[in-house]
């Protein structure tokens, strides 16, 4: 008569920071970069509709070594989001099948990237034309 | 002068077999298993074994551990069938990563110790052997065969289907569940009620196939925590999965679905109430 008394092992507590997971942790964290930006981008507006001494005070904060630094970091981070974002995209699509073959989930993620980028460079270079009219 | 040639080529072709360098497939090397044992009726808790075990460069960790069944330790309990990737049975942690004991060679792994446990997040019945009574149950739950559309009889003829249609599905009939998918699985880690990768992978190859008509039958059973919304996206079920089934495509497309079905059912049920 064998005896059954299975033994379940505890999860590790800190799962999410060990490899293999530390790759998926970083790229979740990178959405909160985004929110913060969010909210820097907010408390612009909010300033905006304070009047022109707030306003004035908010664009002398961005303009300070601290918020150079903040925005530098931000930058990468959404960077790090849009690539790792574009990586994991293929999984959350439908498969597509183009004259009956399937789409490589690297050709998916190549194109949404490149659309990405000349998306980002069209409104940066629209941003410059606009702002060399002002 | 054309014969030294051929010699000479004839030579420069045998010189690879004669290279001291290459790898002797008989030289006697030993490498260490720490294996995790775990016996129920003496152990209160898991512990590693120590085993040196002599390989050759052609043999796979499953091999190592029939070799410690065979002529050190009797009592080693896993589970093996096929041994070319196509049962599923060997699955098992090997340096912390869920892989097929069968396709994992000590080639790769040596010099090292190679730390071999069972499965992660499910409970341990003996040595390398899991439950995998739970795993079964989910698989039955989601309606795991063609539910026809309009049932046709023998005289009507078979249901057909384009190979465009079949390659929407072909890839998720390709599992073999070997449960590597789920050790990977941190959410199923901390929910064991999660449907889980490998079951997802299964509701997609019939949900997704041409011929079907179950969609509403599954998208009722994967509703919720314990259906695809424990999923996070980690994807880390993909990559460890030994035949690209691609079980993250398959929870997440059904997350989309789900969330769908979800409002069209409030639709469905504020109609039926007017």
């Amino acid at each position: 008569m064998s005896e059954s008394r299975p033994y379940l092992r505890a999860q590790p507590r800190h799962w999410w920071a060990h490899q293999p997971y530390r790759a998926y942790t970083i790229r979740e964290l990178s959405g909160v970069a985004l929110a913060i930006y969010a909210a820097i981008l907010l408390a612009g507006l909010v300033c905006l509709a304070r009047g022109p001494d707030a306003f004035e005070a908010f664009r002398h904060f961005l303009a300070s070594p601290v918020s150079l630094l903040i925005h530098l970091l931000l930058l990468a981070a959404a960077i790090w989001h849009m690539w790792t974002w574009f990586q994991i995209l293929p999984k959350t699509m439908p498969k597509l099948v183009w004259r009956g073959k399937l789409i490589r989930q690297d050709v998916m993620s190549r194109t949404a990237t490149l659309a990405a980028v000349a998306c980002s460079i069209a409104l940066l270079a629209l941003f410059v034309v606009v702002g060399a009219n002002i | 002068m054309a014969r030294s040639a051929n010699n000479s080529k004839q030579a420069a072709k045998k010189k690879p077999m004669l290279d001291m360098t290459a790898p002797d497939m008989k030289a006697p090397k030993t490498i260490e298993l720490r294996v995790l044992r775990y016996c129920p009726s003496k152990d209160s808790a898991p512990a590693f074994g120590s085993f040196q075990v002599p390989y050759t460069d052609d043999m796979s960790v499953l091999q190592a551990l029939q070799e410690i069944k065979a002529t050190l330790d009797g009592s080693l309990a896993f589970r093996w069938s096929c041994r070319m990737a196509v049962c599923g049975s060997c699955g098992m942690m090997i340096n912390g990563e869920p892989k097929l004991a069968c396709n994992t060679f000590l080639r790769d792994l040596a010099p090292k110790p190679v730390t071999i446990e069972p499965l992660q997040n499910f409970p341990i019945e003996r040595d390398l052997v899991v439950t995998v009574g739970d795993f079964v149950k989910k698989i039955e739950s989601i309606y795991p065969y063609i539910m026809p559309k309009a049932p046709k009889t023998i005289e009507q003829g078979t249901y057909l289907q384009t190979p465009a249609q079949m390659e929407e599905y072909a890839s998720f009939a390709d599992c073999i569940n070997c449960m590597l998918c789920y050790a990977a699985c941190p959410q199923f880690g901390a929910n064991p009620d999660f449907i889980g990768p490998g079951a997802m992978a299964l509701l997609q190859r019939y949900s997704s196939d041409s011929r079907d008509g179950g969609q509403q039958a599954r998208l009722d059973r994967i509703r919720g925590e314990d259906g695809v919304w424990s999923c996070t996206a980690v994807g880390l079920c993909s990559e460890v999965c030994p035949k690209q089934v691609d079980p993250a495509n398959a929870v997440n497309q059904n997350k989309s679905k789900s969330a769908l079905d979800f409002f069209l059912s409030r639709l469905r049920s504020k109609e039926s109430v007017s």
